[in-house]
């Protein structure tokens, strides 16, 4: 355990100095300050508009974050021969795979953390005058803290993924699957359940509903969006899609681990 | 003493586009503990990729490796082998002591006070607090060297521990291996830099297109020194006229340079020379240079070929 933390601390420490990381989250923390100032170009109510565009940016920033920290962790290692260092200690393949990828989500999680506050800033700034408080700021913050199991699912599948790929086509393929996995799992729901659906097609959906990671189930925005739409029971809402998460994350970083043992670095 | 490294026709294969290649090409080699081996050869001769199958990094195909009596592999061995590999990266924004206690922390029972030792015996102890941005490539390359003796190791493997190095961080990286062998430690060392293994090497081995050309101690193998003779005023009929085996012979306007094997007496070419009214200006006794040795197996191997 101490090895992985000990990883997991180094990977943090270098993946918060990265350029193209910190420019990802400048980047996205001024559109989230900028954004409220667009919230009149919406006819919705503003309020609703500018907490779907910057929930919508936090998402995206981070889905970017995560992406593009992840796919360059073990190769680089490699290409640095860091990893000879460390693996010519008494450190097993799978602690510095686990090591990595938990460094990653630690900073996933920070880059989220601050994107959220200067959100909460904004808001706080913006809709003072209009009752914004405690309780809503919580409200607001629950969409952000499903991100970070979204991103960090993300991130597990970028793990996996880069123990095999090159950085390049693990982008690719780690972006397709983000994609696959939050439009297309609606159209394999709809194809399951309709009468039309041949057999065949129906056992493929759910074949691939069953092994693609469902990025759908951490949405939360909709109702932070919408204050009409509640969620029936928010503990087994939460509960459900955390516990999937982590059972996914366990799943994908243990294959990446299994793959990585037999790899030749 | 026992083998530190023990060898038995060992095999790695890589699969290129159209055929396969083996890289380590049923090698034997056998390291004795305490000693500082050479493992010599030219780039893409199969140093590297041998230095990894015995750390465990990368799999043979055949043949069995062993390291300090253990089949590769056995993660034990791990806690008492150091590995310092050609131009390694340090991460960045970390300082000197932050990088021990990094690669303290992965063995899990090394004292703190262990790092600033060690860090003292590299001549750092002053550069412990700046970043490895700010080090030089001769203190990376001393981190590096600090690093592997944090588990106090039995064997360690250091590739290419001078390369790069201006001269005055070459001899401090090279007296450090040194005493290295007073401590008792087994070095196995591969390297270009062909001085420094004659210098601190007690055995070397050279490895060309996987395949071990020669191995021995230094001292058998470099047996057998050369002259080198340099004469003027010598006339051009004699000398064109000068050769022998194994002799390599250039002569200019009326300058003549010979470079013969010691076994051949210099005297019938002196007198030769004096003879035909030249001028010795040297006679230069030349103890076989690892150089020589490497070359020779080495060119040898493409003319055979």
């Amino acid at each position: 355990m101490r090895a992985i933390f000990n990883i997991a601390r180094t990977t943090f420490g270098e993946a918060v100095r990265r350029k193209i990381i910190l420019i990802i989250l400048i980047l996205g923390l001024a559109f989230i300050i900028i954004t409220p100032g667009l919230g009149i170009l919406s006819p919705r109510s503003e309020r609703a508009a500018v907490t779907s565009l910057t929930l919508g940016l936090i998402q995206m920033t981070s889905a970017l974050l995560a992406i593009t920290l992840t796919i360059y962790l073990v190769p680089n290692e490699i290409d640095r021969r860091t990893i000879y260092t460390i693996l010519c200690k008494p450190v097993r393949r799978y602690q510095f795979i686990w090591g990595k990828y938990l460094g990653a989500v630690a900073t996933i999680g920070l880059m989220l953390l601050m994107m959220t506050l200067v959100l909460l800033a904004v808001f706080a700034f913006q809709f003072n005058d209009r009752g914004f408080n405690a309780a809503e700021a919580a409200e607001l913050a629950k969409a952000p803290l499903m991100f970070f199991f979204q991103m960090s699912l993300l991130a597990a599948v970028a793990m996996f993924f880069s123990v095999w790929t090159s950085p390049i086509v693990n982008f690719f393929l780690t972006s397709g699957t983000y994609i696959a996995g939050t439009v297309f799992n609606g159209v394999f729901e709809t194809l399951k359940e309709s009468r039309s659906t041949s057999p065949i097609l129906r056992a493929l959906s759910e074949a691939v509903q069953a092994i693609l990671p469902n990025f759908g189930r951490f949405q939360v925005q909709n109702a932070a969006v919408n204050p009409g739409q509640v969620i029936q029971s928010e503990a087994v809402y939460f509960g459900t899609a955390i516990g999937y998460a982590l059972l996914y994350i366990v799943v994908m970083i243990s294959l990446a681990s299994v793959l990585f043992e037999n790899r030749e670095v | 003493m026992g083998a530190a490294i023990e060898i038995i026709d060992l095999v790695k294969t890589y699969k290129t586009r159209n055929n396969k290649v083996n890289v380590v090409d049923h090698i034997n080699l056998e390291v004795n503990e305490g000693e500082i081996f050479g493992f010599l050869g030219p780039n893409g001769a199969g140093k590297t990729t041998t230095i990894k199958i015995l750390l465990g990094i990368i799999y043979q195909n055949s043949g069995i490796a062993r390291v300090l009596g253990k089949e590769v592999g056995d993660m034990q061995i791990h806690r008492e082998i150091a590995y310092l590999p050609e131009k390694p990266y340090y991460y960045e924004h970390m300082t000197g002591i932050e990088i021990l206690q990094f690669y303290a922390s992965l063995f899990g029972n090394i004292p703190k006070e262990k790092c600033q030792q060690l860090l003292e015996r590299v001549n750092l102890a002053n550069d412990s607090t700046k970043t490895i941005s700010q080090y030089s490539k001769g203190m990376q390359q001393r981190i590096g060297l600090a690093s592997s003796l944090l588990n106090d190791p039995r064997l360690l493997f250091l590739d290419e521990p001078t390369a790069g190095l201006d001269p005055i961080a070459h001899i401090e990286i090279r007296d450090l291996i040194l005493g290295f062998r007073d401590e008792g430690k087994t070095v196995f060392i591969s390297s270009h830099e062909l001085s420094d293994v004659e210098r601190i090497c007690d055995r070397v081995a050279i490895i060309n297109k996987g395949k071990i050309e020669m191995q021995g101690r230094l001292e058998d193998l470099l047996r057998g020194g050369r002259y080198e003779i340099t004469a003027s005023g010598v006339p051009e009929e004699l000398g064109r006229k000068v050769e022998g085996k194994d002799w390599i012979v250039s002569f200019a306007q009326d300058r003549l340079i010979v470079d013969m094997p010691d076994s051949d007496s210099p005297n019938e070419l002196m007198q030769s020379i004096i003879a035909a009214k030249g001028s010795i200006l040297s006679v230069i006794p030349r103890r076989k240079r690892l150089e020589d040795l490497f070359v020779e197996t080495v060119r040898n191997k493409e003319v055979s070929k």
